[in-house]
């Protein structure tokens, strides 16, 4: 087995000052290999994957391709050793077409640096060949569908050779329909020998689609093995630690709230939005938490918006406490009691450099000024209990939000939100790109708000977490409501069964 | 490469960062001590105060627009167009509130104007207050003619600008009052948060329920009237007001302090305490090359120079 080692670390590690994120990490990787790499945020996952990309270069260790040692901390000898990264966010160019993202910024040329169109397209037609991938070549990124996006990422990266794809959450922006499409792909990419490398915070596609699995902890590899050799709870087990691996276990077996107190708080009657969503009719109670599932591209965030005021609808009628109303602005709805906390935490919901604490209140100014002046005081002291309350690590108020965990972002942007004590709080993926450890405490918090009589919408594409989560659960599919459900009533298998029927 | 450089330096330098500035000023003006012991004389380095007086007003008034990621090219003229205004009112028999509250509004209107286009219409800042550059001179020079109008038998006019309170020129004390005004509003009400935010992530403070708006429109008509503020007193030191003031290269001179500052053009956090650094930075070197006969076009070079290295700086750190 050793001498088929593709890719070869051994004892890295990297230390900032006194802080150390990655130590005495050994990882190899052998060709037609699909490897899950797990782990809470801050366990040093992001650390490898970035002295394998060369964005940095590690303290102490080695990393050997094809039994050649590499110059570390270069990204472009990473490259041209085969190493690529798929990251999270999309890097294509959506107004080209697929063979000119595959080929962008090194086209083949003829003499005088004239492009070789031809010898582009037959390079990408072996390429599509030899790894049995079909798309368009001809397609407009932007027209394709998320899914077949993530394709063209691959192919880009296999156009420069790469024999290993680093992966970090493939997944994270698909359906789940288009998941399976996705992982359908890597097992060509494995059989022609390619090597995987799987980062993930979802379990269970870490056991469709991975061979073996190596587990980080606190900076340090602290299982690997095979995954046909592992159980799901003894996996959260190894990355959260005993305690929180609990907390995940019981989740499911919280008591669901089915509309609440019985108070209607929203009510939605025929809502619609031309060429966009159309004719959806809700009650929302106070006290329960109501999922909206469905696919990406199901309209979901757009009608959000709508109801917050940063967007219109065109018809129907929305009720906010029995009175018809339709917020015109974000300031208004704020006013009524009603937070949002946005799906892009990077583009919608934080401002990465400032402070934890101003970012805390960013939302809730007016709560804390008197005749127009700041009460620094109680700022400082509702940022600190908030900050005890969520466990945002590092617990330092002054911190900008850019130096945070992705997990403790996210709870930084909930927070925001809290502060408002809110009457209604609308959720968009709340826990996207978040580690299980995180995403436990924001379930909890969420339990705990409803109890405090909020009513919660949430609008989330991870089934798993709708099961976990939801009172009831409606599904939307292509801006319609085919379905709502009391949460207990039903099953997974109904749910997708409604997100796939209808979607036709 | 670069993302590596940046991860690695980025840790120790924002250490260092708070201090960079009033360490590169203290280096200065020990070189030049060393160079020429006549820069340490009193009056030298009050001399540099009251040279960097108006650009200190403006760039004060200037943070929040910066701070916003934005710019207000047009306080040039904007600070002609206001010495005019006050002498014209004058001229016109109006008392000495009028003028100035007349020569204030100028100042103000204009910079609505700017945030209008700007918050409203959505336009480029840099394009949209490089046109009005281009507008109020022309205006400035209709109104005021190649002339230059002399301000005569203004006492309580002229007492803005060559006057003194304790022995402390009454300019240095409208800086001085003005810039605390301004750093008040930064850090004890909720505008300077708001600001930071929006120049941060303008789309996530629209969705905190902010103003986005209403507050950039408020910003630049700040910009306007801090200029208008430097025409009051520019007019009133040199007693008299003309279309030319306010000449080409005022707006750089004003920027590069804030910029100098720490304040990142690309928005976000920004202090009106720096800036305030920042002009005195901007001063000492100014100062210094005079007094080692530095030429006229080494001085231009040496300030591009430095204004650049200072920007690329602060979008490291």
């Amino acid at each position: 087995m050793n001498e088929a080692h593709l890719i070869d670390a051994q004892g890295l590690g990297k230390t900032y000052g006194s802080l150390a994120v990655l130590i005495d990490a050994n990882f190899t990787v052998s060709a037609g290999e699909i490897r899950a790499l797990v782990g809470s945020n801050g366990a040093g996952k992001s650390t490898l994957i970035k002295i394998l990309t060369g964005a940095i270069a590690p303290t102490t260790g080695t990393v050997k391709v094809d039994g050649k040692e590499l110059v570390l901390g270069s990204p472009t000898e990473m490259i041209n050793s085969g190493i690529a990264c798929i990251y999270q966010h999309s890097n294509l160019a959506p107004a080209m077409t697929v063979l000119d993202n595959i080929f962008l910024g090194r086209q083949p040329t003829k003499r005088f640096g004239l492009l070789d169109r031809k010898r582009q397209r037959r390079e990408a037609e072996e390429l599509l060949q030899r790894h049995a991938i079909q798309i368009d070549l001809d397609a407009l990124v932007s027209t394709l569908p998320t899914v077949k996006q993530k394709e063209v990422e691959i192919l880009k990266a296999l156009a420069l050779n790469a024999r290993i794809l680093l992966m970090d959450e493939p997944t994270g922006w698909l359906a789940a329909s288009d998941v399976a499409k996705l992982h359908a792909t890597i097992r060509t990419l494995k059989s022609s020998g390619v090597a995987i490398v799987y980062i993930s915070h979802m379990l269970d596609e870490i056991f469709a689609v991975c061979d073996t699995v190596t587990v980080m902890r606190d900076g340090r590899i602290i299982s690997e093995g095979k995954v046909a050799d592992i159980t799901r709870p003894s996996l959260v087990k190894l990355m959260v630690g005993e305690k929180l691996a609990k907390d995940s276990a019981q989740a499911g077996k919280f008591k669901r709230m089915a509309r609440g107190t019985g108070k209607v708080r929203l009510s939605a009657n025929g809502l619609t939005k031309r060429g966009v969503f159309s004719d959806i009719s809700f009650d929302l109670f106070a006290g329960e938490i109501f999922c909206i599932t469905g696919l990406i591209g199901s309209k979901r965030t757009e009608f959000l918006h709508t109801l917050f005021g940063s967007d219109r609808f065109d018809s129907g009628e929305l009720k906010v406490d029995g009175k018809v109303i339709s917020f015109k602005s974000p300031t208004q709805a704020i006013s009524n009691g009603m937070g949002f906390v946005t799906e892009d935490r990077h583009r919608e919901g934080l401002m990465l450099g400032l402070s934890i604490s101003n970012n805390l209140v960013m939302a809730t100014l007016r709560k804390f000024h008197k005749f127009g002046l700041l009460k620094r005081k109680e700022i400082y002291s509702a940022t600190g209990e908030m900050i005890t309350d969520l466990n945002i690590q590092p617990p330092d108020p002054i911190k900008p939000v850019r130096l945070l965990s992705g997990g403790n972002q996210q709870k930084v942007l909930l927070g925001k939100w809290l502060n408002l004590k809110p009457k209604f709080l609308l959720l968009d993926e709340p826990t996207v790109g978040v580690d299980v450890g995180a995403k436990a405490e924001i379930y909890a918090i969420l339990r705990a708000e409803r109890d405090k009589g909020a009513a919660i919408l949430v609008v989330s594409s991870d089934l798993e977490e709708v099961m976990t989560i939801s009172d009831r659960i409606a599904v939307m599919v292509s801006g319609r409501l085919v379905a709502i459900h009391d949460a207990d009533k039903t099953t997974l298998a109904e749910i997708i069964g409604e997100i796939g029927g209808a979607a036709r | 490469m670069i993302a590596r450089w940046n991860l690695k330096s980025s840790a120790k330098l924002s250490k260092l960062a708070p201090y960079a500035l009033p360490l590169a000023i203290v280096f200065i003006v020990i070189m030049f001590s060393i160079a020429e012991p006549a820069f340490l004389k009193p009056e030298n380095l009050i001399g540099i105060i009251h040279q960097m007086n108006l650009i200190g007003i403006m760039a004060v008034a200037m943070t929040f627009v910066i701070m916003t990621g934005g710019v207000d090219l047009s306080v040039g003229p904007v600070l002609a167009i206001s010495g005019l205004t006050a002498f014209f009112a004058m001229d016109a028999g109006l008392g000495l509130p009028i003028a100035i509250a007349a020569a204030l509004g100028v100042g103000i209107l204009i910079g609505t104007i700017n945030g209008t286009l700007v918050a409203i219409f959505g336009l480029p800042p840099i394009i949209v207050t490089l046109a009005m550059l281009s507008i109020v001179r022309g205006l400035a020079l209709i109104w005021g003619g190649p002339e230059w109008h002399l301000i005569r038998d203004q006492d309580a006019f002229t007492f803005i600008g060559t006057g003194h309170i304790g022995g402390i020129s009454f300019s240095i004390i409208l800086l001085l009052v003005f810039a605390g005004a301004v750093m008040f509003v930064q850090k004890r009400t909720p505008i300077g948060l708001i600001v930071a935010g929006i120049g941060e992530n303008e789309r996530a403070a629209y969705l905190s329920g902010h103003r986005v708006r209403l507050t950039k429109i408020a910003i630049y008509g700040l910009s306007g009237m801090g200029a208008a503020l430097a025409g009051i007193v520019q007019s009133s030191q040199v007693h008299t007001s003309a279309a030319v003031y306010g000449e080409f290269g005022t707006e750089l001179d004003v920027i590069a302090a804030i910029v100098l500052g720490g304040t990142s053009l690309m928005g976000g956090n920004g202090s009106i305490g720096r800036t305030l650094i920042g002009v005195i930075f901007l001063g000492v070197i100014n100062n210094g090359m005079n007094i080692l006969n530095v030429t006229l076009d080494i001085q231009l070079i040496t300030k591009g120079v430095i204004i650049v290295l200072a920007m690329a700086l602060s979008e490291l750190t």
